[in-house]
């Protein structure tokens, strides 16, 4: 057995050893993975898996390094990329990823993707054509 | 700052070219040459293009150390380097097909499913799939 193949077996040991937080775990990201486009907040999250909101954000950022709100804004910031590229109107991919406000969109897209979507777009659309 | 490009380590440059991209599907992005034979050589994923850039790096030819250290990660069986699959076993089904060896099958740990691959220039890469 390899070096690596032996600290895979030690991390699997000492840090996935609980199957029913695991199950319920990738569980809400699944859900979240389906469903990011809809309001979908802590409670609702937690009542649909029966934990509290706080051991949810634990278990969460234990198994995924993230917090649930992270991971939804990069999984909508994504998503976004992917409509953007394909033409679809700013306004449009705003909404059907579930933001409510097209200009707390823009802010959010440049902070994280160094560009406007606006940009975004046209640089995509760009270098599509180049 | 922008983190653009990362280095693997590579034994042949075209070798490893005609690897990552008739293999794994990658798409080459800028060639040009730098002397002593070498390549500025950077493939792309297909699906991000204009993402991180893979620099296929000649340093194990030209600094004994770098040799020395991919021999000894690849002896200890360690990826370096990882890519993020959407669905590792189809992956793996896939690049079986086209005669990529693997050294581990698709496995489950935690929260991901991996599997390792040799690229046939002195790496193991890790495919990744978040379950």
């Amino acid at each position: 057995m390899t070096f690596y193949l032996k600290e895979i077996a030690r991390i699997k040991e000492e840090c996935y050893s609980n199957k029913v937080q695991l199950k319920t775990i990738i569980k809400i990201r699944n859900y979240i993975n389906s469903n990011f486009e809809k309001e979908l907040n802590l409670d609702l999250l937690s009542s649909i898996h029966f934990t509290s909101k706080f051991h949810l954000i634990r278990l969460f950022k234990k198994y995924y390094g993230q917090t649930p709100k992270q991971y939804i804004i990069e999984k909508r910031i994504e998503q976004s990329k992917k409509l953007l590229k394909k033409g679809i109107k700013i306004t449009d991919t705003c909404f059907e990823i579930g933001f409510e406000s097209p200009s707390s969109f823009s802010t959010l897209f440049k902070s994280r993707v160094g560009l406007t979507p606006t940009e975004f777009q046209k640089k995509a659309i760009f270098a599509k054509s180049d | 700052m922008k983190a653009k490009v990362l280095s693997i380590p590579v034994q042949d440059q075209e070798k490893a070219l005609q690897f990552y991209t008739k293999k794994l599907g990658f798409l080459k992005k800028v060639d040009m040459p730098v002397g002593n034979d070498s390549r500025w050589l950077t493939v792309v994923s297909k699906e991000e293009q204009d993402g991180v850039e893979i620099l296929l790096e000649p340093a194990p030819n030209h600094f004994e150390p770098a040799k020395v250290f991919q021999k000894a990660l690849f002896d200890a069986g360690i990826p370096w380097t990882q890519f993020n699959s959407e669905n590792v076993q189809e992956d793996y089904d896939k690049f079986v097909n086209l005669g990529v060896e693997f050294s581990v099958k698709p496995t489950e740990m935690g929260t991901v499913k991996f599997a390792i691959l040799n690229d046939t220039c002195g790496n193991h890469i890790q495919i990744v799939e978040m379950l």
